[in-house]
């Protein structure tokens, strides 16, 4: 393919901008939110689920190349895709270039709360080594604390909604710069399609926090599960 | 609903380096009146609210029926070309300001420039006759000479361009209209054989990847442009020839 200009790279790298958002951020984002969303069946499942994903091989691998590293990617675009245009949703106040300017701020709230979830939840994890202790009872005991108090729920909440839009209505952008949905009235379809799915995604998100703000349950170590 | 007078606010700039600033003009009420009569009047007696007379304002202007795109300016809070913005369906005090992202020569001129190197850029035109014949171009149906017809209406005016957040004085993203005239000469089958051109063009830099779906551009197109359909399909077409480039070449 030989060299490629100044311009091309930019193309390429805000392609994979917008793909990272979908696989594999957006995939995990699902995968988070159901698998949590266990904790409103029972408490029993929800450490079962724990436990399955913390012992999987290669864990780290998989949490920095699927994770880490396409999270920061996207991020730093993010913020330069932020940097070089200006909203002018004040002046021109049409649903979609609120949706366009939201979709930029709850961008910016997502970094900020998971700089704050990773810190409070994983950053333990790796700090005291992973095999020094059970995944589970200290997760749940992290959630259980944040729950008690409303500023705890609020700043989930906030988190939880930001994500959910910004994934859903990442989506629909998603579908017009692929080229996936064309036509006006596609588009208007699409869009009422994933605002639904954001919904439910939300919707999950937030049967989770109420529970856990209700039903603080501690559990102990899984005995014979982790082998 | 006849007002005896018009009220003009106009934002002026006496060269692209210096301040602007907000000048008042009073003008005569005459039935009919647009923007472009107005600053007619103003040049005809240049003598602000103060009454100073005052050097007259500076704006362009060619067809005087909303086809040339020249007299595109910033009306009331709205980019829209002055020529059909009628007195009488406007609320006053009229306040007139320069289309804002493109460089300022004086007054309400701007230099729209970038437009027509974006257009040079992906070619948007269809090659004929070189040193040799090409024949006669083959029949287009009538349903694509439909939907051709809409896109080749675009003027390069700017509206659409001067309501994307996305483009910027500062920044080089090429925007809708440029978007919307490759869709135009791709979909023409003698145009269709630069069509490579005109996606490595946009897939370049300010290009097609930049769009952030704000959807304004199709908001304030005064042709009503199915600009965000032309984004999405040139979407298509640029993904399309990703993928050809990637395992295909």
């Amino acid at each position: 393919m030989g060299k490629f200009t100044k311009g091309q790279i930019e193309y390429f790298l805000l392609k994979l901008h917008s793909l990272t958002g979908l696989v594999p951020i957006g995939a995990f984002l699902i995968l988070h939110l159901s698998l949590n969303a266990l904790r409103t069946v029972g408490v029993l499942p929800y450490q079962l689920s724990i436990d399955a994903l913390n012992n999987l091989p290669f864990l780290i691998w998989i949490e920095v190349s699927v994770i880490y590293i396409p999270l920061l990617f996207h991020s730093i675009m993010g913020f330069y895709v932020f940097t070089i245009a200006k909203s002018n949703v004040f002046k021109y106040s049409y649903p979609r270039n609120w949706m366009y300017t939201l979709q930029r701020v709850t961008g910016g709230v997502v970094f900020v709360f998971l700089v704050y979830h990773v810190g409070t939840t994983v950053a333990p994890k790796l700090w005291f080594g992973h095999h020094l202790f059970d995944a589970a009872p200290f997760l749940i005991d992290v959630m259980n604390d944040t729950f008690t108090t409303w500023t705890g729920r609020t700043i989930y909440l906030i988190g939880i909604l930001s994500a959910t839009f910004h994934f859903a209505n990442g989506l629909w952008g998603f579908c017009i710069s692929w080229g996936i949905v064309i036509g006006p009235q596609a588009q208007r379809n699409a869009g009422y399609a994933f605002m639904l799915f954001g919904l439910v995604l939300s919707v999950m998100g937030i049967a989770t926090v109420v529970e856990f703000s209700l039903h603080p349950v501690s559990v102990q170590p899984t005995f014979g599960g982790t082998s | 609903m006849m007002e005896a007078l018009i009220q003009l606010k106009i934002k002026r700039q006496d060269s692209p380096d210096s301040k602007p600033y907000w000048e008042e003009f009073t003008l005569e009420h005459k039935p009919s009146a647009n923007i472009i009569s107005c600053l007619q009047d103003v040049a005809r007696n240049p003598v602000n609210r103060s009454n100073q007379t005052v050097p007259p304002v500076v704006w362009e202007s060619n067809c005087l029926e909303e086809v040339c795109g020249s007299c595109t300016m910033v009306i009331n809070g709205r980019v829209r070309q002055a020529c059909t913005a009628l007195v009488d369906q406007l609320q006053q005090p009229i306040v007139l300001e320069p289309m804002s992202k493109f460089p300022l020569i004086r007054d309400l001129q701007v230099d729209r420039s970038r437009m027509f190197e974006n257009l040079k850029k992906v070619q948007a035109w269809i090659h004929i006759d070189g040193t040799h014949e090409i024949g006669v171009g083959p029949t287009i149906p009538e349903k694509q000479r439909d939907k051709s017809y809409v896109l080749s209406e675009c003027m390069t005016c700017g509206c659409c361009l001067e309501a994307c957040p996305q483009f910027t004085l500062t920044n080089n993203f090429m925007g809708a209209a440029t978007f919307s005239q490759v869709r135009l000469f791709n979909m023409h089958p003698t145009g269709a054989m630069e069509k490579e051109e005109r996606l490595e063009a946009v897939m370049g830099e300010g290009g097609i990847a930049h769009c952030g779906n704000a959807q304004v551009c199709v908001e304030v197109c005064p042709k009503n442009i199915p600009l965000t359909e032309s984004i999405a399909e040139i979407g298509r077409q640029t993904f399309l020839q990703l993928l050809k480039n990637l395992f295909l070449k």
